[in-house]
């Protein structure tokens, strides 16, 4: 099923030098529940535009944006529901301990005081958080403070998770619990939008991903189709060639749009396993 | 709207807020000690300041009369320290010198004893010196024979403060003596002491003591009072913004359920909490400090103080608290709006100084001796508020409940409005995540050109607005006096039309739109609009003339602003009336509507904002009026003439309003001074009264029907011609307030 499915969607900023600046320009894609979507580009390409229009924080110029079935412009208050969003600044309150933070937003979900703390503490077991639960935002690494903030986007169990660039900041043992979590979530039959820079996390984690840059979707597809398409297994250095050729203007233009089934343990990418 | 998201929401920022120290110091501690430490510095120094002694010196003491005063208070408790000192060689002539001064202005002095009078120069400063004296009194020999023939001699140095102290007691001590020498000596006259006191007077205050006592406080409390709200308000509205902001955590706050309605009534709610607390506790941590500091200072014996500063009676407190209510309120959604503007909490410090520009003069104003509740000072935000508590305080309750409504429905309004605007600013991505900006200025101005669009933009209108303000401004000081003939007349009204309004507009409108047709708003005029416009012009003429004539009875126009208008009105009734009606109707309407309606309407107008351009453009129309009475009744007729131009989509209709609306004055107030009647077939509309033409009841009644239905048919009539843009085009981009899903 697709729980997530973009359509030319276009977002243009308001600029007080160009007038106004395509962050978005026609991008479509599709992500299905139980799959892991990469949302790959380099700095400034417009992927954290992309996710905050999934997430309803901002409007789309143009096309179309269904979450769950739910329109991002029509139906904003059920794609809200049915979505959780982490971003790269991990959104502490810097006054607020952990417990606290996960609470407030657990009763703006209207969780019921019997659903909400068994599911709070069964969230900080799994997250391992139950030694930091009464730290205040201010006082908390890193780490912490990613954790708390992926407790927070999954205290109302949303089928479809957003996380930009979650790993920013994490050392290598944080970013594989990371990781861990974010497949354990796949294999609840979550579907994950997974936006980050680092391509070994890519081959870890994607099942498909999609390429943009400066805006425009270069290409899209499963990490073995891209393999295939570009000749080239070392994902990273695809990922280069994808961009230079963008330079030069040479992409698909019209990229294939969610075909693929998902590919687990594809040859040439190494499924990445829990620590 | 789901209140319990408002409620989590209140709870989550009050709970945080209180957490945060310096929160906590400002509105809470800050007032707690603020004012005990400065009551504490005010004994202080009041004390050093009673404690502050004079040395005078006295030479020749024993030259007093017998009945002097002054030897006998040297042992009181007084100020003055008195030092008996001997003439000896030196100084004997020194005063010597001072006795030829003496002389010489004795006849102009003779018949007052005890005419101090000061002698400056080396000599005397250094005696003074000398004699470690703050002042210096010389009776000289013979003094106690004849009082008249022998002036003292006070020598002192105005350039010391204390020895100008020093003047000020020993005069205070001479005049009483001055009196009583006065009255023993009639005692022995048949005349009697009646003399001296041939005037008696008992002056009686009537109001109630506790009242009196509160005149301070009901002027400066309201004030600290209200200046704490704002602060109160700023603080937390920072925070509350631009630190969610700065922490990322307003971006998932706007992806929770919460709509952004909602996040702005839990954060509004949050900082009128603040705000009100901050005011409260100011008031009584400053109200106890003071009634302490009071009671001190009347044990001290200052009680003329004490009977003017005493406690404020329970129940103005109370006034008080419901004023400070709705005031927070609006400072509170004026803080939350201007405070989403600021990126980072250091952005936000920046925009108190304006926001404090704004809120001060309102505060001030009442503050201003002899400031009443009036029709005129009640329509006018927060100034009405505290006048109306002042007034409730003083126990002036048919005046407070005459106004009350007014003040409660502008109150209301203004909170409304403010309360939107906060609402607006968040449903607006470019508010909510502004980018920093990057670009230079010159590369802005090369983009300005070439990313020109049909209509400007709103700070490209009230830009406009401001440049022409600021012309009239100075083209009005320019144009010294009234003109003296019709040319003048003339020559000014193109000067102010043509020059100063419609240029600036005129060439922003080419230079920086594409279509000058479309940012001046001018369409093919609809002629069933025209008429029903004018016609709507004609019917509300009589409430027009009704309602300025009650705002120039509230407002009374200055004697030299009336016989300047006497003198126009003479040069207008020798002019043929159609100069008249050309110069003065047509072609200030073409222009102004042109302006107001067109040009600046049009930037304000966009994306939705039909309110704000109406009012605004109202508020540029009063404003370019440079009389205070026709700024008002030029607003209010600005908000009617910007609904027209709303509901009709163009400036035609306005302009054939507002050239019949001239017109009818023009030529009402030129028949009237010309004498002419009014003809037979409108006897039942015009009537003449006193030398005037007026509208007959029956005219008005019925022209308020007509009126009525006029505005009701504009109402009902689509709009359908001034098609608002569907799709978010290229063109309305560069300024677009895309309104969020919420
Ligand atoms: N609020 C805004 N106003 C104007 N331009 C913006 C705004 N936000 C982002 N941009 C611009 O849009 C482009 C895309 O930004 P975006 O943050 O989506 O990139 P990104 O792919 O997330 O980059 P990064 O990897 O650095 O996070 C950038 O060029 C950025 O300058
Ligand atoms: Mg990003």
């Amino acid at each position: 099923m697709d729980f997530v499915q973009v359509q030319n969607l276009c977002k243009n900023y308001p600029d007080t030098a160009l007038g106004e600046f395509k962050a978005l320009d026609n991008v479509s894609f599709v992500a299905k529940a139980g799959e892991v979507f990469g949302l790959l580009g380099p700095n400034g390409a417009g992927k954290t535009t992309a996710l905050r229009i999934l997430a309803t924080i901002l409007r789309p110029s143009s096309g179309s944006v269904r979450i769950y079935n739910f329109d991002v412009s029509e139906q904003a208050d059920l794609v809200r529901h049915s979505i959780g969003f982490v971003s790269n600044n991990t959104a502490i309150y810097d006054r607020m301990s952990a417990w606290e933070l996960v609470e407030y937003f657990g009763r703006l979900y209207a969780l019921p005081a019997d659903r909400l703390y068994p599911r709070m503490e069964k969230i900080f077991r799994t997250l391992q958080m139950e030694e930091f639960r009464d730290c205040p935002g201010a006082k908390m690494s890193t780490g912490m403070k990613q954790k708390v903030s992926i407790a927070r986007a999954l205290i109302h169990d949303p089928p479809v998770l957003i996380f930009d660039e979650a790993s920013l900041g994490l050392d290598v043992v944080v970013a594989r619990a990371l990781q861990s979590i974010v497949m354990d979530l796949r294999d609840q039959g979550k579907c994950i939008i997974y936006s980050t820079h680092i391509m070994r996390e890519v081959e870890r984690l994607c099942d498909h991903v999609a390429i943009i840059y400066k805006g425009k979707l270069i290409d899209t597809g499963t990490l073995e189709e891209l393999a295939d398409r570009h000749e080239q297994n070392d994902f990273e250095e695809l990922f280069f060639q994808l961009l230079t050729k963008g330079d030069k203007g040479h992409f698909h233009t019209k990229p294939p749009i969610g075909l693929g089934m998902r590919t687990l343990n594809a040859p040439t990418f190494a499924q990445g396993s829990a620590p | 709207m789901n209140w319990s998201h408002v409620k989590l929401i209140f709870h989550r920022e009050v709970r945080d807020q209180l957490r945060d120290r310096r929160t906590m110091f400002t509105i809470c501690i800050l007032p707690l000690l603020l004012y005990p430490l400065m009551g504490m510095v005010m004994m202080q120094v009041a004390q050093f300041h009673r404690e502050q002694h004079v040395s005078i010196g006295i030479f020749g003491n024993e030259n007093w009369p017998s009945d002097s005063p002054l030897i006998l208070e040297s042992s009181d408790p007084s100020q003055i320290r008195w030092k008996t000192l001997t003439v000896d060689d030196a100084i004997g002539a020194t005063l010597a010198q001072f006795h030829s001064v003496q002389a010489q202005t004795n006849s102009a002095v003779k018949n007052k004893s005890t005419q101090s009078y000061v002698v400056d120069g080396k000599a005397a400063e250094k005696l003074l010196r000398q004699v470690h004296c703050d002042a210096v009194i010389w009776v000289p020999p013979g003094y106690h024979n004849s009082i008249s023939d022998n002036p003292l001699v006070i020598l002192s140095n105005q350039r010391w403060e204390r020895s100008q102290l020093a003047i000020r007691l020993l005069a205070e001590k001479l005049e009483g003596w001055h009196l009583s020498w006065i009255r023993t000596q009639l005692a022995w006259t048949e005349l009697g002491t009646a003399l001296v006191d041939p005037l008696a007077i008992r002056q009686l205050d009537v109001s109630p003591p506790e009242v009196k006592r509160a005149l301070v406080w009901t002027k400066i409390l309201p004030f600290v009072m209200l200046i704490w709200a704002l602060t109160g308000a700023f603080y937390p509205a920072i925070d509350l913004c631009a630190g969610e902001k700065e922490r990322g955590t307003l971006e998932t706050l706007l992806c929770s359920p919460a709509r952004r309605k909602e996040i702005v009534w839990g954060k509004l709610l949050t900082i009128m909490c603040f705000s009100v607390g901050t005011a409260l506790l100011n008031l009584a941590s400053m109200h106890t400090t003071t009634s302490i500091v009071m009671t001190q200072f009347s044990q001290l014996g200052a009680t003329d103080m004490v009977a003017s500063l005493g406690p404020l009676p329970l129940h103005s407190m109370g006034w008080l608290i419901l004023l400070v209510i709705p005031i927070s309120a609006m400072f509170s959604a004026l803080a939350l709006a201007v405070a989403s503007l600021a990126r980072s909490t250091k952005e936000g410090q920046y925009y108190l100084m304006p926001l404090l520009l704004v809120g001060m003069p309102l505060v001030m104003l009442p503050m201003i001796p002899g400031a009443t509740l009036s029709p005129g000072t009640s329509v006018i935000p927060v100034t009405g508020a505290v006048l109306l508590s002042r007034a409730l305080i003083d126990g002036e309750y048919g005046l407070a409940l005459l106004h009350l409504p007014t003040v409660i429905a502008v109150t209301l309004f203004c909170c409304f409005l403010s309360k939107r605007w906060a609402i607006r600013q968040f449903e607006s991505e470019s508010v909510m995540f502004r980018d920093s900006e990057r670009s230079s200025v010159a590369q802005w101005i090369r983009n300005f050109w070439r990313q020109r669009e049909d209509t400007p933009t709103s700070n490209e209108s009230i830009f406009c607005g401001l440049l022409i303000l600021v012309s009239l401004f100075y083209g009005r000081l320019s144009m010294s006096g009234m003109p003296l003939s019709w040319t003048s007349v003339v020559q000014s009204t193109l000067f102010i039309q043509v020059g100063i309004i419609l240029a600036p507009a005129l060439i922003m409108a080419t230079m920086l739109t594409r279509s000058v047709r479309k940012a001046l708003r001018l369409h093919r005029p609809r002629p069933l609009e025209m008429l029903a416009a004018a016609s709507l012009a004609v019917c509300l003429h009589p409430t027009y003339l009704a309602f300025a004539a009650a705002v120039g009875n509230e407002y009374k126009l200055g004697e030299q602003t009336t016989s300047m208008l006497m003198q126009f009105d003479s040069i207008v009734s020798s002019t043929p009336i159609w100069q008249v009606l050309l110069m003065l109707a047509l072609i200030p309407a073409i222009c102004e509507e042109l302006v107001f309606r067109g040009f600046l309407f049009a930037g304000l107008q966009r994306n939705g904002g039909h309110l704000r351009a109406i009012l605004v453009t109202a508020a540029f129309f009063g404003l370019s009026h440079g009389v205070l009475q026709q700024t008002i009744t030029a607003s209010v007729m600005g908000v009617m003439i910007g609904w027209i131009a709303y509901r009709s989509g163009g400036v035609a209709s306005t302009i054939a309003f507002h050239a019949t609306h001239n017109s009818i004055s023009m030529i009402l107030a030129s028949c009237s001074s010309r004498g002419i009647h009014s003809p037979h077939w409108l006897s039942w509309a015009i009537e003449h009264s006193d030398g005037h033409l007026a509208y007959t009841s029956t005219w008005f009644t019925l022209s308020v029907g007509i009126a009525i239905t006029l505005i009701a048919w504009f109402a009902t009539r689509g709009f359908a011609l001034s098609k608002p843009r569907t799709s978010i085009g290229m063109n309305n981009l560069r300024e677009q307030r895309v309104t969020l899903s919420s």
